[in-house]
């Protein structure tokens, strides 16, 4: 059975060039479009690994993670931070809220498919 | 301000004038005409020429008595200009990066559908992945085998025919032999005939004595006589059988010779289908090799079109950042106007807090890079080193 992953990102396109990556790697993809909209489709379902954006309206992601891992069922699905960002103070705020791995855009697929068969639960 | 003739005046402007111009009379009339007379004229024209600056030239002093100038006006027509172009101007930009994200998500989705098509594709026409878990190469093994195998098969039944019909040989053989052992019957039956005869001849010469005898001799000449028609019937009977069993043979040998050409047309025909077979699976394999192959450098061009697309992220990026800083500007005006309603100090506006607002919006390390001045910087697509693990 295939492995679920959430992608959140703000950017329609973004969203579509991950799903593209993860899908041709085998992998489900749910999508959010920013921090709120993604908790509300996190309801108890099996995720397997959260690929997240940094910068965007209404709940940005570091929000999102920290309140993403008050979520019983989520407490230990890996979170690979997809940002333009490439600061350090900001990395480490995503790794004070929960994150397992920072990756600047643009990416090439093959490089976040490496991170996620690292980190992706069993 | 106060109207004269319809015009909006200051009071430096109506009544400044006035008093150069008299001042100028004055001095006219109390030096005259005379060795001064140029002198005096020399200084109406000043008088008139300050007259007019009061009249029309800038305000003095830093002062703006009731905030009626026409900076006033000018500062109150900036922020108008302001509040009129600079939405449009984001708006403009706001709709430019949305139909810019629109197309690419609409390129990548379409990237997406060539990416699954290319596997379906590829899946179909695979060799090694077909349903049946066989391969094209594999079929064809299989097929020439078992044709091989039904070769064989009609080979060893032509065998078996060529001993039958050897066996049938040899009966023709053994009826020759049984039609010369009813010759020898024959042969036999006539000389006992002879003898009997002979014998007869004998009894008749001995008169009464070999009447017996010759009555015995009569015996043997009637049966040496069947022994003979017995021997003629078996002869007859042994030709008869010799001829249907000459007649088989031929037959079956007509038909060997028939199954043999069959079964070699037959041989040839499947080593015929089978090489065409081959010539199509061989083709078939490098045509699915290729088409791999050429999946594979596809799926790498979609991978590189992929990464190339996400730059249209960081370009939204960056035009959000500007048009966020844009509309920060009717602000800076208003608030450079009411400085100077407030303190009648004319500051050019300063560009500080917009170029802090700006930077503090920055993401990427470009936008820093531009900002310190940099013209042209394009970031590379991270390499698996460049990710950070916690």
């Amino acid at each position: 059975m295939a492995k679920t992953i959430l992608v959140v990102d703000d950017s329609a396109s973004l969203r579509q060039v991950v799903g593209i990556a993860l899908k041709g790697a085998g992998y489900d993809v749910i999508e959010g479009r920013d921090g709120a909209d993604a908790l509300t489709k996190c309801t108890g379902q099996k995720i397997h690994l959260v690929v997240c954006d940094v910068n965007m309206p209404n709940m940005d992601g570091i929000t999102f993670v920290k309140e993403f891992k008050k979520l019983a069922s989520y407490r230990f699905t890996p979170v690979i931070m997809l940002t333009t960002e490439s600061q350090e103070s900001k990395k480490e705020e995503g790794k004070a809220a929960g994150a397992k791995a920072w990756v600047v855009k643009p990416f090439k697929p093959e490089v976040l498919l490496g991170a996620v068969a690292k980190l992706v639960l069993p | 301000m106060k109207t004269i003739f319809g015009v909006e005046a200051s009071f430096k402007q109506l009544f400044a004038p006035f008093a150069l111009a008299a001042a100028g009379g004055a001095g006219t009339i109390v030096a005259g005409w005379g060795a001064w007379g140029w002198y005096t004229v020399l200084w109406a024209a000043l008088l008139l020429a300050g007259a007019a600056w009061c009249a029309f030239g800038p305000p003095v002093g830093g002062q703006v008595p009731g905030g009626d100038s026409m900076i006033v006006r000018y500062l109150h027509g900036r922020d108008a200009f302001g509040a009129a172009v600079l939405p449009v101007w984001s708006r403009h930009m706001e709709n430019s990066r949305t139909q810019m994200e629109d197309a690419v998500a609409d390129l990548a989705t379409r990237f997406s559908s060539i990416v699954d098509k290319l596997d379906r594709a590829l899946h179909v026409s695979s060799l090694e992945g077909n349903q049946g878990g066989q391969s094209m190469t594999a079929v064809f093994s299989h097929s020439a085998s078992q044709l091989a195998s039904v070769v064989a098969s009609m080979k060893s039944a032509m065998q078996s025919k060529q001993a039958m019909l050897a066996q049938i040989r040899d009966l023709e053989r053994f009826t020759r032999e049984l039609r010369d052992m009813a010759e020898g019957v024959a042969s036999i039956a006539a000389q006992t005939n002879l003898l009997a005869l002979n014998a007869a001849i004998e009894a008749a010469r001995a008169g009464p004595a070999g009447a017996g005898f010759a009555v015995v001799a009569q015996e043997v000449r009637h049966l040496s006589s069947r022994s003979a028609e017995t021997g003629r019937n078996i002869s007859q009977r042994v030709g008869q059988i010799s001829s249907a069993i000459l007649a088989a043979s031929q037959a079956a040998e007509a038909s060997s010779d028939a199954e043999d050409q069959s079964m070699q047309s037959a041989e040839g025909m499947i080593d015929s289908v089978l090489a065409d077979f081959r010539t199509m699976t061989d083709a078939l394999v490098q045509s699915s090799d290729l088409l791999k192959q050429e999946s594979i450098a596809i799926q790498g061009e979609v991978g590189e079109a992929l990464v190339q697309l996400q730059f249209q992220d960081r370009v939204s990026q960056v035009m959000s950042h500007v048009r966020e800083n844009l509309a920060l500007m009717p602000t800076v005006l208003e608030e450079n106007r009411r400085h100077f309603e407030a303190t009648g100090e004319l500051l050019a506006p300063d560009p500080a807090p917009l170029l802090d607002a700006l930077k503090s919006t920055y993401a990427m390390a470009e936008e820093h890079a531009v900002h310190g001045g940099s013209r042209h910087v394009a970031p590379k697509a991270a390499d698996a080193d460049e990710i950070t693990f916690f």
